[in-house]
């Protein structure tokens, strides 16, 4: 049985020692860090301090040096990530931080996707990800991105204030199937529908599925919009746009 | 070991490792919000506000002694007490709705009408 002194890194061991609480989580990541290298414990500890800068570089060098792709995305990435789980879900650390660590987790994966494409492993979809003309608001956009690429998407992230013409740019750039937009004021919510009269004006309707989501956003508006599917959270909309690309294949 | 170029990832295995990635985050974003009953989203750990937007509850001046975290940047510190559930906001005014639907009504017909 590991100890938490067979972990070479100080600050998976203080993490482990300082914001795990239930035993058998104390007991299985002492197990898995233990065994794992030291330059995967860095790099997961990066991940947990949502060191995108850092992740990006320790990816980078790993894959130079010949470490094995699986290992980078079990010992370091996933591993960091379960931590920064029972953190969040403990209450030591909020979704600002949780995005962070996300972030950093897709600077690491940035590195490994080319290796994933070239082993047969494509994304499930391409999706366009932005807030809406007007609309400052991205906490809820950022989850359904941070799901999505969990779930094997590749999300390309417009950020907020995004107009029609961005929307519509960035599907034609890279050629996505799937668009994502948000909105959390009734105010701009319209601004939804514009962008799909855009989609319109510019023949491209048919090429992309619309979803549409955000607090005050419902499946009567999602129709009223034109959209073709309406997710209420990030959980639905990973299952609607899974949904949407079978409707579409 | 191998070089980048030599490395293969058998996509089955890594079906599963998308399943355990997507447990992690679906156990986060299920969380966030329950949270979000009690604390606004945007206040990092460090009760810094990290919203791109204008709030009342930001502090005038920034957070002293903040410490490095997550979020880079000296941020506004948020001054609210956190007993609120923000989401009801969204669903207490009924006549933004319907000032929404006639926008969104007035959006189409005036496609509608510049297309023909």
């Amino acid at each position: 049985m590991a100890e938490l002194t067979d972990i070479q890194n100080e600050d998976i061991r203080y993490e482990i020692e300082e914001y795990l609480e239930r035993d058998e989580e104390i007991e299985r990541n002492i197990e898995l860090f233990a065994r794992v290298s030291p330059g995967m414990q860095d790099l997961a500890a990066a991940l947990i301090e949502g060191d995108n800068g850092a992740v990006d570089q320790m990816t980078r060098d790993a894959l130079e040096k010949g470490i094995e792709a699986t290992e980078i995305m079990d010992d370091g990435l996933i591993a960091g990530m379960g931590i920064v789980g029972i953190k969040f879900r403990e209450n030591f650390i909020f979704v600002p931080e949780v995005l962070a660590c996300a972030r950093a987790m897709k600077a690491g994966m940035t590195h490994i996707e080319p290796i994933l494409s070239a082993s047969g492993v494509k994304p499930v979809g391409k999706v366009i990800m932005g807030t809406v003309k007007g609309d400052l608001h991205d906490i809820g956009k950022n989850l359904c991105a941070m799901m999505l690429r969990g779930s094997g998407f590749e999300v390309i992230d417009l950020g907020v204030d995004t107009s029609p013409d961005d929307f519509i740019d960035a599907v034609e750039k890279h050629g996505a199937n799937l668009l994502g937009m948000s909105a959390l004021l009734t105010t701009t919510m319209p601004n939804m529908a514009k962008t799909v009269e855009a989609f319109i004006d510019a023949d491209l309707r048919d090429e992309v599925q619309i979803m549409v989501g955000g607090a005050p956003v419902t499946q009567e508006f999602a129709d009223d919009m034109g959209a073709d599917g309406y997710g209420k959270d990030a959980l639905a909309c990973v299952s609607l746009a899974k949904e949407l690309i079978g409707a579409k294949a | 070991m191998g070089d980048k170029g030599m490395q293969k990832i058998d996509p089955l295995d890594h079906q599963q490792r998308l399943d355990r990635i997507t447990e992690i985050f679906a156990g986060m974003v299920t969380h966030a919000d329950e949270q979000a009953a009690y604390r606004c989203p945007y206040r990092d750990r460090f009760d810094q506000c990290t919203a791109k937007f204008r709030c009342t509850n930001q502090a005038k001046t920034a957070v002293e002694g903040a410490v490095k975290g997550a979020v880079e940047g000296e941020l506004p510190g948020c001054e609210h007490d956190g007993r609120f559930d923000y989401r009801s906001a969204w669903e207490s005014d009924p006549q933004s709705y319907d000032r929404a639907k006639a926008k969104i009504e007035q959006i189409h017909s005036n496609a509608s009408r510049l297309r023909a």
